[in-house]
């Protein structure tokens, strides 16, 4: 019989285990019986032959190996039985580690979900994104298509690399519902680099990725969804994006997604315009790889140098000076977020330890006044061992019920959390409550349960039995005294340091709000607007439509300038090229500068109120038969032109249209405004204004999906945005209105990255304060209980109320005080983890120091103050005869 | 009660047991007997050591246990030695001897006596 099946037949085996003792003393009479002892005396003498039967009968189960089963349940209900009894103490134990152990749960979900999931495609482990480097400014920048040919052909480290652009707009034209959707153009053998199958029909063929190919586009599960009901008869047939119809040849599985934003559409990228595929200077394209199964990253890295500097020599002119870019794709997507969820799981982590330092406490107030029921068991004949055991059993049931409630607690923290602050994160789509997550809190909750309990256990179990059968309630409370007090120190450090960490944070978005990102950010709201196809057949027909939906809002009242934009600032888009001074071109691509080009419409500036510093805004006059005439602003003017007046003079951009090197005018200098970031970390790059109206008519096409509006007025969004909607749909109703932000949300989004960890940190401050208090006022509160009798007699002997109260508060705050010292030296040490976090503030801030320290003190002091003032209402004759 | 009783070593409670049971499916109590005559009342088990051990043996599966009739007409459980109790036997049988002979050696050598 295997342990488990004699579990599941106990009574059974007890049942024979009596039979069979019975049968043996039974025995042991008959045969005293038949010696010639009387029958009540044959039962003595058998009886005192025999011994212990229940002994025995321990020995026996034992013996057989289901013993500490017997035990753990013994334990367990015993534990359950007196956890019931003492609900106060059992609800606020769970209540404290439900919190711990949830947040906990929550960051690491986060963590697990972000950081340490693998990416959900076949042997990720192998997949790297490649893009080339400008080792001057040592950052990655994208690539050229013949570029990635170049690549493709000659590198030996990847069993296949595939090419793809970033997300671009395209507005699906359908009779059930047009909609504007992200799409991706992605070489033909992208999918299968990945190692994604196809949920139906079939992937790109190499013929479909060149251009003149068949239009042809791969669509997401969702739009498969939503435009052909999921039908299997939806394979071959058509959908029409940006006034084109592509065949639909393939439907992705429902949970494929690539990079943050879910694209709904994939086109070849070979099909694209030629101006731009031939050319080795448009850098528009990224590469992921396959690294052959022996090659490691950095094999493929010296590679990757070898083969890019080949390039460079065929290519002297274009890549001179360009090394090559090769990391993880999961590095690449989830980029530096593991490093702050590292940084904020220490700190809930230091949470649970403060939880933990509270449940300890309360637990050796507990068993301070269990110390008689624990002697009586010592003397009774339990082994320490099993008192220590039944001790954990208990610890270990709340904390398991605490783990289970935290579980709750995450699932509710993590949506608010997500919500709170979107966009803080890469990959929020993968986080979730799953296995791992759940083997964290089992493991969380379990070594919290047999922490807590083993130290007052092992302390109380230490007991000098005659004491503690004598007088239960003070046997021990000397000893215990000291623990607490070092517990509420250490808590005390430990929410010094979280209430630090928040309060950097803190300053940093304060001081980020103060920043002057070279426009006004009160009262723009930005959004995008789909043209319908019919409007936009033409370069022509494409300007004119979009003059008139921008004058038929200008004619709203309440709008006070609008105008179109291709890019809004912090708004996570980019344009940068290269450009240059004059008409003499650079020797090599590395030494070409390059800028952020906006191309906008004339008014847009006004509309956002960017400064101009000289010269003239743009006009309508700047149009497609006009020289072609851009706007600086100062970083440029300042870097470039440094000792005489830009306005004027001419720079030279390489890409205008189809035209080379074109020569434009410079006619005034605007103020620079932060585009990537408010911190001013982000690369800063000059930036080049130009009017949209002049573009020549082949580039247009590339640039109108891609346009927003900036609308400036006093009224809100919801004010104004049906009034935009009816100006708007009044034209064609076929247009749909999407991504619509106010510039302060976009602000705010520019610092997701910091607010994220802000709000949390600052949270779990805020509860480790909590804690922490609790945990003083409860040590404070039970000094003065056991106290009662000493304070009496001195105030029997004339203290004062006012002398008894500071008597206790300087117990207090001796308390609070050590633990803020040993705060500031750790916090000294620790915040300079948030150092690449901060702005505007350094790590060692005495401002913050200073402040966090006199809050937590007076904080401390009211934690004290009320144990303190019920010391002083002690009346001392009861008190005298207080038991 | 002249006799003097000696206490079993640990371990050879259950060679004894083993070889008992050889004879054939016998109970507890006429184990304790039997060990109790076979050593002519030297040695004598305590309940309190025979049974824990008696219920080790069968789960470690060198015994097997089944309930039948008694001599009384009682129902007792009567152990049996299996294949592996046998085999186990033998070697601490085997061992038992070698310990004691070395044993005599040492207590019978004539340096030791010195």
């Amino acid at each position: 019989m295997n342990w488990w099946r004699r579990l599941l037949k106990r009574s059974e085996m007890e049942r024979h285990l009596d039979a069979e003792l019975r049968f043996h003393f039974d025995g042991l009479v008959a045969d005293n019986i038949r010696a010639g002892m009387s029958e009540p005396e044959a039962r003595r003498a058998a009886r005192l032959e025999f011994g212990g039967v229940e002994q025995v009968k321990e020995e026996c189960r034992e013996a057989r190996g289901t013993q500490w089963v017997d035990d753990l349940w013994r334990d367990l209900r015993f534990a359950f039985r007196w956890l019931r009894k003492s609900p106060g103490y059992s609800l606020a134990v769970i209540a404290i580690l439900a919190l711990g152990i949830g947040a906990n749960t929550a960051i690491f979900s986060v963590l697990d979900g972000v950081v340490l999931a693998p990416l959900p495609y076949r042997e990720p482990d192998r997949l790297v994104a490649v893009a080339l480097y400008l080792r001057a400014f040592k950052h990655a920048i994208y690539l050229s298509y013949p570029d990635f040919l170049d690549w493709q052909r000659d590198a030996r480290s990847f069993e296949q690399i595939a090419a793809f652009t970033p997300p671009e707009g395209f507005d699906v034209a359908s009779f059930y519902a047009p909609e504007h959707v992200t799409g991706l153009e992605v070489s033909s053998n992208f999918l299968s680099t990945l190692g994604v199958k196809l949920a139906l029909g079939r992937d790109f063929s190499v013929a479909e990725d060149r251009y003149h190919g068949e239009p042809v586009v791969i669509i997401s599960h969702r739009l498969w969804q939503v435009q052909f009901g999921g039908s299997r008869a939806a394979v071959g047939k058509s959908i029409i994006m940006n006034g084109v119809a592509y065949t639909v040849i393939g439907m992705l599985q429902p949970g494929f997604r690539f990079g943050n934003q879910q694209a709904d559409v994939y086109t070849p990228i070979g099909q694209g315009d030629p101006l731009y595929r031939n050319d080795r200077t448009a850098h528009d394209i990224l590469c992921i790889a396959r690294l052959k199964p022996d090659v490691s990253l950095a094999q493929a890295r010296a590679e990757m140098d070898t083969v890019q500097e080949h390039i460079d020599q065929l290519n002297p002119a274009t890549e001179r000076g360009l090394g090559a870019y090769v990391d993880s794709l999961k590095h690449y997507m989830v980029g530096d977020a593991g490093g702050t969820l590292l940084l904020l799981l220490g700190a809930v982590g230091l949470v649970l330890l403060i939880a933990c330092a509270n449940v300890v406490n309360l637990s050796l107030a507990r068993s301070a006044v269990r110390t008689r029921e624990f002697a009586v068991r010592l003397a009774l004949g339990a082994s320490r061992v099993q008192v220590v055991r039944l001790l954990v059993t208990e610890s270990v049931v709340l904390s398991l019920i605490g783990g289970a409630l935290g579980l709750v607690v995450a699932r509710w923290g993590l949506k608010v959390m997500l919500t709170a602050v979107p966009g803080s994160l890469p990959r929020t789509e993968n986080i979730g409550v799953n296995i791992p997550v759940l083997f964290f809190t089992l493991g969380v909750s379990m070594a919290v349960g047999i922490a807590f309990g083993l130290l007052p256990a092992l302390r109380t179990s230490d007991t000098d039995l005659q004491a503690g059968l004598k007088e239960g309630s003070r046997g021990l409370a000397g000893g215990h005294q000291w623990a607490q007090n070092v517990l509420v120190v250490a808590q005390i450090a430990l929410t010094f340091v979280l209430l630090i960490g928040g309060s950097l944070l803190f300053r940093t978005i304060h001081n980020l709000w103060a920043v002057n990102p070279g426009f006004d950010t009160q009262n723009v709201i930005t959004f995008q607007v789909g043209l319908s196809p019919s409007v936009i057949q033409t370069p022509f027909s494409t300007r004119i439509a979009f003059q008139q939906l921008t004058q038929r809002i200008r004619e709203i009242p309440g709008v006070e300038a609008a105008d179109i934009t291709n890019m809004v600032p912090l708004g996570q888009n980019d344009n940068s090229g290269p450009f240059w001074v004059g008409s003499h071109q650079p020797a090599s691509m590395a030494e070409i500068p390059r800028a952020l080009y906006y191309p906008i419409g004339p008014d847009f500036l006004r509309t956002m109120e960017v400064p101009l510093l000289r010269g003239r805004y743009l006009t309508r006059e700047d149009n497609v038969d006009s020289e072609v005439a851009v706007l600086i602003d100062s970083l440029l003017a300042r870097t470039y032109f440094p000792n005489r007046d830009p306005v004027g003079q001419t720079i030279t951009v390489p890409h205008w249209g189809a035209v080379r090197n074109i020569a434009a005018r410079i006619v005034g200098v605007a103020g620079h405004v932060d585009h990537y970031g408010l911190d001013g970390r982000t690369g800063e790059k000059p930036e080049i204004y130009y009017s949209f109206y002049q573009l020549p008519d082949d580039a247009v096409p590339l640039f109108r999906n891609q346009i927003w509006l900036a609308v400036r007025t006093p009224l809100g969004a919801s004010t104004i945005m049906p009034e935009i909607k009816n100006a708007v749909y009044g034209a064609d109703s076929g247009q749909p209105i999407y991504n619509v932000h106010t510039i302060e949300e976009l602000v705010s989004g520019s610092m997701a990255s910091r607010r994220l960890p802000m709000i949390l940190l600052s949270a779990f401050a805020g509860l480790a304060l909590l804690l922490a208090c609790v945990g003083l006022y409860g040590v404070i509160s039970y000094s003065v209980a056991q106290r009662v009798q000493e304070i009496g007699i001195r105030m029997a002997l004339g203290a004062q109320p006012g002398s008894v109260r500071n008597m206790i508060l300087r117990q207090g705050m001796q308390l609070a005080l050590i633990g803020v010292a040993i705060g500031i030296g750790a916090a000294l040490g620790l915040t300079r983890l948030l150092a690449s976090l901060l702005f505007g503030v350094q790590p060692r801030d005495p401002l913050v120091f200073i402040t966090v320290a006199g809050l937590l003190t007076v904080v401390a002091l009211l934690a004290c103050y009320l144990p303190a003032r019920r010391a002083t209402r002690i009346n001392p004759l009861d008190a005298l005869r207080w038991e | 009660m002249t006799q003097p009783k000696s206490d079993l070593p640990q371990g050879t409670l259950d060679l004894l047991i083993l070889k008992v049971v050889t004879l054939g499916p016998i109970h507890g109590y006429a184990i304790a007997q039997r060990i109790q005559q076979i050593s002519r009342e030297v040695l004598q088990v305590q309940q309190g050591s025979l049974y824990p051990a008696l219920h080790r043996l069968e789960n470690r599966g060198f015994l097997a246990a089944e309930w039948k009739d008694s001599e009384t007409g009682r129902q007792a459980k009567f152990y049996r030695l299996t294949a592996k109790g046998q085999t186990e036997l033998k070697s601490e049988t085997e061992s038992w001897k070698q310990l004691a002979k070395a044993v005599r050696l040492i207590l019978e050598s004539s340096e030791a006596n010195r």
